[in-house]
């Protein structure tokens, strides 16, 4: 993975992935998406993406979700749907090289931070004294996900945020 | 970009930034998953914050656990909090005692 300035100095960032890595964002945004087109409310990572904003006062909260939940989800849906589209390829196809200006960066970045909040719940990043997870396997896997999103999110800050800590 | 980015420096939506006056906050809270330079970046970008104050802010959330990120009235909150949600933030709206 690359991440780099844009020529001519260009808002945005300028992304190159190798064949595998574009093939699990891919597969990794189409699971966001299904997540948030399918998700019940009990599923817990739902509460990270959208959460109360008045958690001590239940009407309010009520309120706030049905004005707001519809356009949460539309906004993260389209997120998920265009990292999952710009990284769409084939085995064997070689390097994927992705332009994106100022906005669809943005898009990115949201995505990025969506992906790592549902797969943070599904692997308990919250909880480290948890139970034994009952799929070891699984787990590592959507925990390498999991910091390989963030190591892709940082390095597009760093590109479009360069004096940033 | 680099201009971009000197140019949210300089578009300071003086109106709501934090002040004790008015009635109801925006807290934005820490959470062990968000980037501490992806927080700065949406304090920066969408309220518009000047670097040192969006790092404040974000330091402040790391290291106290929450932080209030604008005041005003309720409605302008809501959006605020509606906004950061889609970031991804943990945020509430809530009210400032008398």
């Amino acid at each position: 993975m690359i991440v780099a300035g844009r020529e001519g100095g260009a808002d945005g960032v300028r992304i190159v992935l190798e064949t595998e890595e574009a093939m699990l964002l891919s597969e990794l945004a189409d699971q966001v998406d299904s997540v948030l087109l399918l998700g019940g409310d009990d599923d817990p990572a739902l509460g990270r993406l959208f959460p109360s904003a008045y958690p001590d006062d239940r009407e309010a909260a009520s309120d706030y979700t049905r004005y707001t939940r519809d356009s949460l989800v539309d906004g993260k849906r389209q997120a998920a749907q265009s990292v999952r589209d710009a990284t769409a390829t084939e085995r064997d196809a070689g390097l994927v090289e992705i332009e994106l200006d100022q906005a669809q960066a943005w898009g990115w970045l949201t995505f990025l931070t969506d992906l790592r909040l549902i797969l943070a719940e599904r692997v308990g990043v919250t909880d480290p004294d948890e139970a034994e997870p009952a799929d070891d396997e699984r787990d590592d896997y959507l925990r390498a996900a999991y910091e390989w999103a963030g190591i892709v999110q940082g390095s597009m800050l760093e590109v479009l945020d360069p004096l940033g800590r | 970009m680099t201009s971009t980015i000197e140019q949210l420096d300089a578009d300071l939506v003086t109106d709501e930034a934090v002040r004790p006056d008015l009635p109801w906050q925006t807290i934005v809270w820490d959470d062990p998953v968000n980037l501490m330079t992806y927080v700065t970046y949406v304090f920066r970008s969408y309220f518009g914050y000047p670097r040192e104050e969006a790092e404040r802010l974000m330091l402040q959330v790391h290291h106290e656990g929450r932080a209030v990120v604008a005041s005003g009235n309720r409605e302008a909150m809501e959006r605020h909090v509606h906004a950061m949600h889609g970031y991804g933030l943990q945020a509430t709206v809530s009210k400032v005692e008398p």
